[in-house]
């Protein structure tokens, strides 16, 4: 493939602001202390979940509420292998992991997203309470009382890892999404599901794929939470929440952009640490997330991202829009 | 045989509440195309509210209907509009927008329940409460039977408003057409938001009437929306009348469960019967919906 001159130069800008970040990202450690430093490794997760959410809710334009559930699957596919009767290592356990989230990606996703979008929300939604249902009656995920792992307090050793899976999963879907026939098939289906099917896509199989990725980003995330918070119980790693943030953090930076949920999964933990450490809970940062989510598809719907991107010229309009509704 | 009988009884009378639940959402499906993932929030927040009206202005909570259903048809009434313009407008995909925003709406009322009233559970005493009718071995509780009478009597004003009014047939004809139902005269936007008040109002109704029955916390939202989803996905979507059948199954469903599995496998099997109706039948039991 031949590059104009113009196409290197911000290919090269780009590659230098990536590996900039990343080197800036690796030597923050150095700087802060310990409780910044869990903050910010929280920062890269959301920004992982949100990122892994959008390959769905973003790119192939189906909502999913069930994210949740693979996030469960991760936690406690890593938490079950790692108790001391198996022992296997941490490492070992994400492929498991992985392969469970992609078969149960699979099962849902095949049926269901064959049919309207609304079918493929409610069906991912009644999923995950079901699933959130069935490990709190069940044996050998400890029930309500949930399940405890080796305790490894190396605060550096999470922090890098989740960078390691933060960047992995963005570099890896800004791959696919912008540079691949996968990608290109993806935001055909999502703009026009007739037309794309007519010009030859399977979309049902690109579909499916892209919930699959979506899953197994999702569940790497969760064992590597799992092991980070060594306690897992239902609530805490299948609960609605961590499906409302990710919604949320995916619509409020930007849906159906790279950097998008990256923006809005760091703004919005850096604002529920912030309620947390002010009010001693989160209990209020609940409806904050529902107002947010409300206004965003009121005002903002392409995002923070997109104030960003058309500079001053889309905020005038975005201010006269408001005025004009009040 | 006589816990059978009891069972299918039991089963009948929730199943005409789930009815009362459902009813309204269907309606919005059908007139606005918008999926309302907050049907169990209003209920919950009409649960609460009669509550507040039992214990302060000692109402009974069957009298405290009217005015939940008053206040939330308003309330629903003013968010209408604003319902109306996220599913016309010109995102890339409305239906979704429309679906985050109602998701959104839920949100705000689920976090806004915990943070005000906290987790506990309040439950809503009636005059009928600990009242029971028995006919040979089988007893019905005063309370279920007058909930479903109250609940049946909801429905079908519903239905005579529908098929009985200028009004109603309207609406029937935004559910087949919109562009062609504007042509002929209907005020799309102000019908659309009725609807949308009439919903909030039934639905909420129904949670005074669930509250009454069960008891009310800001959780049992997701639980009702759950079971909203189910019988309007086994109805078809946007099939009022295939509600009839599909709420009667749930109830049923759930009864047997709960008499003969156990009442914490209830989820997990209303969901596998979920699934496998997206599978077999995605236009539900009368082959209607969309």
């Amino acid at each position: 493939m031949a590059f104009e001159s113009g196409q290197i130069r911000t290919l090269v800008t780009r590659l230098a602001a990536i590996v900039g970040g990343l080197v800036l990202l690796s030597l923050l450690p150095g700087f802060v202390d310990a409780y910044t430093l869990r903050i910010a490794t929280g920062a890269l997760m959301w920004a992982g979940l949100a990122c892994a959410w959008n390959i769905v809710g973003g790119y192939a334009g189906y909502i999913s509420f069930g994210h949740s559930a693979f996030f469960g699957i991760g936690a406690y596919t890593t938490a079950i292998l790692m108790q001391s009767g198996i022992g296997a290592p941490f490492f070992v356990t994400l492929i498991p992991a992985i392969a469970v989230a992609v078969v149960v990606a699979v099962i849902i996703g095949g049926p269901t997203m064959r049919l309207r979008g609304a079918y493929f929300a409610i069906a991912t939604w009644a999923f995950a309470e079901m699933l959130m249902q069935l490990v709190t009656v069940v044996d050998f995920t400890g029930g309500t009382a949930g399940l405890s792992l080796p305790a490894y307090l190396n605060e550096f050793f999470f922090y890098y890892t989740m960078l390691a899976a933060t960047a992995a999963s963005f570099l890896g879907v800004w791959y696919l999404i912008e540079h691949t026939r996968f990608g290109f098939r993806l935001k055909a289906l999502r703009d026009h599901e007739p037309a794309a099917e007519a010009m030859g896509i399977r979309t049902n199989l690109v579909k499916v794929q892209s919930f699959a990725l979506s899953a197994a980003i999702t569940a790497l995330f969760g064992s590597v939470y799992a092991y980070w918070t060594t306690f897992i119980d239902p609530h805490s790693v299948m609960g609605p929440e961590i499906t409302d943030q990710m919604v949320v953090m995916a619509l409020l930076g930007g849906l159906g952009t790279i950097w998008g949920p990256a923006l809005g999964g760091v703004l919005l933990w850096v604002v529920n640490r912030y309620i947390w450490a002010t009010f001693g809970d989160t209990v209020i940062y609940l409806p904050i997330l529902g107002l947010i989510i409300a206004l965003v598809v009121l005002f903002l719907p392409n995002g923070l991202i997109s104030l960003l991107k058309g500079g001053s010229e889309r905020g005038h309009e975005l201010i006269s829009r408001i005025i004009r509704k009040l | 045989m006589d816990l059978f009988l009891q069972t299918i009884i039991n089963g009948v009378l929730i199943g005409g509440i789930l009815i009362c639940l459902t009813i309204g959402f269907q309606l919005t499906f059908g007139v606005l195309h918008v999926i309302d993932f907050a049907v169990g929030g209003w209920a919950m927040l009409g649960g609460y509210t009669a509550y507040w009206l039992v214990t302060l202005a000692g109402m009974d909570p069957f009298i405290s209907i009217f005015p939940v259903f008053m206040l939330f048809a308003l309330i629903g009434r003013g968010l209408g509009p604003l319902i109306y313009h996220v599913r016309t407008s010109r995102y890339a995909r409305p239906d979704l927008m429309a679906l985050a925003f109602t998701f959104g709406l839920f949100l705000l009322m689920r976090g806004g329940a915990l943070w005000l009233w906290s987790y506990n559970t309040r439950s809503v005493e009636s005059v009928f409460s600990g009242e029971f009718l028995s006919i040979g071995a089988v007893t019905i509780p005063l309370l279920r039977l007058s909930a479903f009478i109250m609940a049946a009597l909801i429905s079908l004003g519903l239905f005579i408003l529908l098929y009985r009014s200028r009004f109603g047939m309207a609406v029937r004809a935004l559910a087949q057409n919109r562009e062609h139902a504007g042509l002929m005269g209907v005020d799309v936007k102000r019908v659309s938001s009725w609807v949308y008040g009439i919903y909030t109002g039934i639905t909420a109704s129904a949670g005074v009437l669930i509250a009454t029955i069960y008891s009310v916390n800001p959780s049992v939202g997701v639980r009702y929306t759950l079971f909203a989803f189910f019988v309007a996905v086994l109805a078809g979507l946007g099939s009022v009348g295939g509600v009839l059948v599909a709420g009667l199954a749930l109830g049923l469903l759930e009864a047997f469960v709960s008499t003969y599995i156990g009442a914490r496998y209830s989820l997990l099997i209303v969901f596998g019967v979920l699934f496998l109706t997206l599978l077999v039948a995605p236009k539900g039991v009368l082959g209607r919906g969309i």
